[in-house]
């Protein structure tokens, strides 16, 4: 008869004091998986939305510290010796260490731009409104008097060049090349005339991997007679790209009649009409631009300083830019670490940020609910332990006599306070086991109805009706957009094996904690006192 | 017969009332195994507080005492009640959750002492020795009478195997018959299973049948011859 199966006599045999403390644990139970239910319910549901998300991270010049910092100066030419250098720009060899990290999957540094398709190359037609009323005249009156009319016509190609030989799109299989190959970073570092057309755009001109298509950076018109870049000196050769076709693909976004803006869309808005080609060789085709009308000007203006000066003589270093980078993370999960960890590290007046400004404020009623639940919880557990602890105690009491019995026969208060523990840790793994059956269904309702209330009273429902998002072909924000309904779809109260290793973790803690006093007190009898008093 | 416990110098005092009150003076004795002593005295001579002295359940404030020539100080007093000796009390002082039978396996689960390893039949037989049947053996102990529950408590005792048994008024709460038959069970536990036996009582009549009678009197212990 040791001191587990006296512990189990006792509980079998003093069945009131047993069932009550069983009902008390139960309660308790109830009340710790629904805290625990709907605090995990909350996090599973970001955590999940999260993983929908884009893994992104954003590189980009901090504006908000740029306009700081030049506040901060007080004298003119600070200020202006400061912009002298010229406004902060990215260098992609900043980000390059960002990029050697191994949770990076590849990266975005983008540059967009319209083009013009040649003679030979016809683009897809979407045939909607904003295809027939492209393209007119633009007429201004000159200093004689006399009206004078020039032809213009729209951009039917979009360009995105890329400083990495990969893109988000292709990484995350949004696009998929079909035929050849995607640039390389000799090619990007070369500029090399290289693209990849859509299939709708290979189909629609029979073109092939090989094959050379011919795409004008600027409109034809304003290289001819009257055209605004006539006066640079500028030729359709200057402005004409023969690009080699290394690569078609398809993508996973085509427009259809059924969108809302479809008949305004312009040609180059068609994805199937955007080019993909090396930001460098784009920058390379500026170039020419660039520098024509630096020639033109140092012509037209000898006295200027800045044209006399060489070193201002547009390079193809000093036209290239981007306005941001983004970087493709493997999972989701680890951007905030990611951001975290690079946020400090970054070169003045650059940031880095997750953008997950819009999930933060949609995860807003979970977290609430998550924090209530946890408060619950605490609530619970704190009561819980001053509850059982004084039944405890006041049960112990009445078993004074027993504990000098023990002690006279010589057992040891280490195995009497272990019995004590046995008896309450028995009951409670009942109680607990019974509590996880019904906690399930009312940590579910429970939750459905304080997160519905949560949300009516933060107002998101409204803000998310109001919402209108149109997205352009222009958009270099990879961030993904969610919604409300995309948090409360993934909320769903379950009772997890955690969920149950949590509750008897909790239930044997408040256990043992509930134990300390009665123990303290079992410590401080003095054998004779008791069986003294007790004869 | 050999010496069992020795009592050397013992001194007990404590505050009562701001002064202090001594209850046992240079207390020295030797018990010798084999013997029922019974120890007499008027009420408040310091009997109860001799016993739990003795039973290692409180430490005199000098003094040592021997069991069978080890200090039961150095022993540890839990040690000492756990192995040496055993202890029965007026009120029984069984656990009443429990059935008799399983009173008596308490004893038998805390002892470090060598134990046949079929507890269970040993504790039935030991209760059967002392008129506990086996039908009364399995029911709670506060379905038994007085007379029962002492002698549950006596089994009890003589479940670790120790060879000496201190009893406190064990026959207080019985009548003259029962008293009877309890003290000729000490009796026979001294006689005939070779143990020691020391009661504290208040009784004539039990100390008329001990081997040894001493009286507790101005703290020392005498002989009653």
């Amino acid at each position: 008869m040791n001191f587990f199966q006296r512990a189990i006599k006792n509980v079998t045999r003093k069945l009131s004091k047993s069932v009550l403390l069983l009902l008390t644990f139960f309660v308790i139970g109830n009340f710790v998986i629904v805290g625990l239910g709907v605090s995990q319910a909350s996090e599973n549901a970001k955590v999940l939305t999260r993983q929908k998300m884009r893994a992104v991270v954003t590189y980009e010049v901090d504006y908000d510290a740029v306009n700081d910092y030049v506040n901060s100066l007080t004298d003119e030419d600070e200020i202006n010796e400061f912009y002298s250098e010229g406004y902060p720009q990215i260098r992609l060899t900043d980000v390059d260490s960002l990029l050697q990290d191994e949770r990076v999957k590849t990266a975005n540094a983008l540059v967009t731009s319209q083009y013009y398709s040649s003679e030979d190359l016809d683009y897809v037609h979407l045939n909607n409104s904003g295809e027939e009323n492209y393209g007119g005249q633009s007429c201004y009156i000159d200093e004689n008097g006399n009206e004078v009319c020039t032809e213009y016509v729209m951009p039917t190609l979009f360009v995105k060049g890329n400083y990495y030989p990969d893109m988000i799109e292709f990484a995350e299989g949004s696009y998929q090349v079909v035929d050849g190959r995607f640039y390389t970073r000799e090619e990007i570092d070369e500029a090399a005339d290289v693209v990849l057309i859509s299939q709708a755009l290979a189909d629609q001109n029979n073109l092939r991997v090989g094959d050379v298509i011919t795409v004008y950076n600027n409109d034809p018109q304003s290289v001819g007679e009257n055209g605004y870049y006539n006066i640079y000196g500028l030729t359709i050769e200057d402005i004409t790209s023969d690009l080699e076709i290394i690569g078609i693909y398809t993508h996973n976004d085509p427009v259809t009649p059924d969108d809302e803006n479809y008949d305004w869309l312009a040609p180059y808005e068609n994805p199937d009409n955007m080019l993909l080609l090396p930001a460098t060789t784009y920058m390379k085709q500026n170039l020419t631009l660039s520098q024509k009308i630096f020639e033109y000007s140092a012509q037209q203006f000898p006295d200027d300083p800045y044209y006399s000066d060489p070193d201002n003589y547009p390079t193809l270093e000093a036209v290239s830019y981007v306005n941001n980078v983004t970087l493709l993370l493997n999972d989701p999960l680890e951007v905030d670490n990611f951001v975290a960890e690079y946020g400090s590290e970054l070169p003045q007046f650059m940031k880095i940020s997750a953008n997950n400004e819009e999930f933060e404020r949609l995860s807003r009623p979970l977290d609430t609910l998550s924090l209530y639940a946890n408060f619950i919880v605490w609530l619970v557990v704190i009561n819980a332990v001053v509850i059982i602890t004084l039944v405890t105690a006041l049960t112990l009491k009445t078993r004074e006599y027993e504990i000098g019995v023990l002690l006279s026969i010589g057992a040891s208060k280490f195995k009497i306070i272990l019995q004590f523990f046995v008896e309450l840790a028995l009951v409670a793994i009942i109680g607990f086991t019974l509590s996880i059956a019904s906690g399930s269904l009312v940590a579910n309702q429970v939750g459905s109805t304080v997160l519905d209330y949560q949300i009516d009273s933060s107002g998101l429902n409204e803000d998310d009706d109001n919402d209108y998002y149109y997205e352009s072909i222009w958009d270099t924000d990879y961030t993904t957009d969610i919604s409300l309904d995309d948090l409360v779809s993934e909320y769903n109260v379950s009772i997890s094996p955690l969920i149950i290793l949590e509750i008897y973790i909790v239930g044997l803690g408040i256990v043992l904690v509930s134990i300390l006093i009665p123990s303290l007190m079992i410590m401080r009898f003095n054998p004779k006192r008791i069986l003294m008093n007790q004869n | 017969m050999g010496e069992i416990l020795k009592l050397e110098n013992i001194n007990y005092s404590y505050i009562d009332g701001g002064f202090e009150r001594q209850i046992l003076k240079d207390l020295s004795y030797t018990f010798e195994d084999h013997k029922f002593y019974t120890i007499l005295g008027p009420s408040g001579s310091g009997k109860t507080t001799l016993l739990s002295i003795i039973a290692g359940l409180d430490n005199p404030k000098s003094g040592k005492i021997y069991f069978e020539g080890e200090d039961i100080t150095k022993m540890g007093l839990g040690k000492y009640r756990r192995n040496k000796i055993s202890i029965v009390f007026q009120q029984y002082n069984l656990i009443n959750y429990l059935t008799a039978i399983e009173n008596v396996l308490v004893a038998m689960s805390e002892t470090d002492n060598k134990l046949p390893k079929n507890h269970k039949e040993v504790a039935y037989a030991l209760l059967e020795k002392f008129g506990i049947v086996k039908t009364k053996a399995d029911r709670l102990v506060n379905q038994l009478s007085g007379g029962e529950q002492q002698r549950v408590a006596i089994a009890r005792s003589l479940a670790s195997n120790v060879n000496l048994i201190f009893a406190d008024e064990p026959t207080g709460n019985l009548d003259t018959a029962t008293e009877k038959e309890i003290v000729g069970v000490f009796k026979e536990l001294a006689h005939d299973f070779g143990k020691t036996v020391i009661v504290v009582t208040h009784s004539d009549s039990v100390s008329a049948l001990s081997d040894q009678r001493l009286l507790l009197k101005d703290g020392v212990l005498q002989d009653i011859k």
